[in-house]
């Protein structure tokens, strides 16, 4: 459904992401995590052809967004990170200004514009000036728009930033509902919000993905081991079992390169001293020896891995605004 | 085409549900109601002084219309600016834009959806003005040809301002900034026009044919020369595109 081949973009010298390559498959939630400025914004506005990769591909429902961008576009909804509305219009005039920009049929244009506010529950203040609606409505009415022409792919860009976590509850029931009906990716920098919403997770960090997966498999992933990576001169047979006796280690494995090997020990246990000696009484030519970056789980480190956390920043925000 | 009919449709409803509009139209009409009484009292004294019958070329159209729009025009470079400073500078504020460029409609839709609304305001702008050719009619007869040569000649100028405005509001977020430019490239195209001491007469020749005063000066005299339609058709034309390549640029930058 939508499909992203080793997509980059520089801004200037700067890399905001560089070959970035996942896919999404249809009626699944894909979870963009990744902490603030990973490049998940940037990402989006690739697919949503607001932004044109500096090299890579893109497609959205089998249309190149770049080569077919009026196609793949009226497949896609979109929801910026800010909401794009029109302070000086009513909801239901934004709404159907919004269904007529995306190519709704011109007598199904009401229905549309009603299907999306019960949706989204914002029937309500219908006929209320979006400038004067509350920070929760207008995310909603900001998720309306980008459901009101009922797109095949919606891409939502931190779709409960800076809500109230009663808010935050509510939208992620709307999007559940949507969930099967549409493939949406949407981004978050909340570890919890991916677990309950997504059917799986991309982790992005600094521009790169670190891992794809479903979450429990990240998670199982995450908690496994200590790895560190071996490198030698001599690729002698028996170093494996040498250094296999050393007291911590679980496993041994041949590294990607020639005379290397991975060294698994247990959580939180230091072995690179022993290992060390291991492999110089096998007299194997110690030339490397160093921990194997968990950039996952550094990535998880700088997550916002608490409801609550969020919530107050919510309220920080809000307090700000 | 029905994405440029959205556009122009919202814009103009923005238009005229913001104050900005209407503001703009009560400050042009403030100054041109005013010009038009002080030149009804030039032509008044100027009856009085009359001796005998009135001369072949003693015309109340040229008299009080002719200098009227000539700084009608001037009026328009500090009105125009104004009308367009928010047209894609707001867009960019709110945030807006994104939706528009995530939609599917091209950016010369969008560019030209908003300088149609901008037309169409600028349009409704002259048709209200021609109460004062109308009220002058009931009592006397008027030059109807010099008066349609000039509103002509307003209507190609508003246009090529309008893009001018337009574009000058592609490159910046802030619409005091926009309108900044706007009024600058303004007054750079009308000053050209000036520049005839200044250099030699091929350079001069090349300037003033660039202005917007000597080819609205030709209209406004009632001569309607293909050569001036063709001036601020291709220079609207051109501001046009040039708003739809800033806008097309964006997404490479």
């Amino acid at each position: 459904m939508i499909q992203a081949d080793s997509l980059s973009r520089s801004y200037g010298e700067r890399w905001a992401i560089r070959d970035v390559s996942f896919q999404a498959r249809e009626g699944e939630i894909l979870g963009f995590l990744g902490p603030n400025g990973a490049g998940k914004t940037t990402t989006m506005r690739i697919l949503t052809g607001f932004l044109a990769p500096t090299s890579g591909r893109a497609s959205v429902a089998g249309f190149d967004i770049v080569d077919n961008p009026m196609e793949a576009k009226r497949r896609l909804g979109y929801l910026p990170e800010t909401p794009p509305l029109y302070d000086d219009f009513t909801t239901r005039e934004y709404l159907s200004f919004v269904a007529r920009l995306k190519r709704v049929d011109r007598r199904k244009v009401d229905d549309a514009v009603d299907r999306a506010m019960s949706m989204c529950g914002v029937e309500d203040v219908a006929d209320r000036l979006i400038r004067n609606l509350s920070r929760g409505y207008r995310q909603r009415v900001g998720l309306a728009h980008a459901i009101v022409h009922d797109p095949q792919v919606l891409i939502l860009d931190e779709p409960t930033s800076a809500m109230d976590p009663r808010q935050i509850v509510e939208i992620r029931k709307v999007i559940r509902g949507l969930r099967g009906s549409h493939t949406i990716i949407l981004s978050t920098h909340i570890l919890p919000e991916a677990t309950a919403l997504c059917d799986r997770v991309i982790i992005i960090n600094e521009g790169a993905i670190v891992a794809v997966d479903t979450y429990e498999q990240l998670a199982a992933r995450l908690r496994s081991s200590e790895k560190t990576l071996v490198r030698t001169a001599r690729a002698l047979g028996d170093l494996a079992a040498r250094v296999g006796r050393v007291p911590g280690v679980l496993h041994v494995a041949p590294g990607p390169g020639r005379g290397e090997w991975v060294v698994e020990a247990a959580l939180g246990r230091d072995v690179r001293e022993h290992v060390a000696r291991a492999v110089v009484e096998a007299d194997a030519g110690l030339l490397e020896l160093r921990p194997l970056a968990m950039s996952l789980e550094e990535v998880f480190l700088k997550l916002v891995t608490h409801e609550d956390e969020a919530a107050a920043d919510g309220e920080r925000e809000g307090a700000r605004a | 085409m029905s994405g440029v009919l959205v556009i122009a449709r919202k814009e103009l409803k923005q238009l005229f549900t913001s104050p900005i509009a209407y503001v703009a139209l009560a400050m042009f009409f403030l100054i041109t109601g005013f010009l038009f009484f002080s030149l009804i009292g030039v032509y008044t004294s100027q009856v009085l002084q009359l001796q005998g019958p009135p001369p072949s070329d003693f015309d109340p159209t040229r008299i009080i219309f002719s200098p009227l729009f000539q700084d009608v025009s001037f009026v328009l470079i500090l009105l125009v600016p104004i009308l367009t400073m928010r047209l894609v500078s707001e867009e960019d504020r709110a945030r807006t834009m994104e939706l528009l460029a995530t939609s599917p409609l091209t950016s010369t839709a969008i560019v030209v959806g908003k300088y149609v609304a901008s037309l169409v305001l600028f349009a409704v702008l002259l048709a209200i003005s021609a109460y004062m050719p109308l009220s002058l009619a009931v009592m006397g007869r008027l030059d109807w040809g010099l008066l349609a040569a000039s509103y002509l000649g307003l209507l190609l100028l508003g246009g090529a301002f309008l893009a001018v405005g337009l574009f000058a509001s592609t490159l910046n977020e802030n619409q005091i900034v926009s309108a900044a430019i706007g009024f600058a490239l303004l007054l750079l195209f009308w000053v050209l026009g000036f520049a005839q001491q200044a250099s030699g007469s091929a350079v001069q020749q090349v300037l003033s044919s660039l202005s917007f005063s000597t080819h609205f000066s030709s209209l406004a005299s009632g001569v309607v020369d293909t050569q001036d339609i063709v001036f601020f058709l291709s220079l609207a034309g051109f501001f046009v595109f040039l708003g739809v390549l800033a806008l097309e640029s964006r997404k490479w930058r």
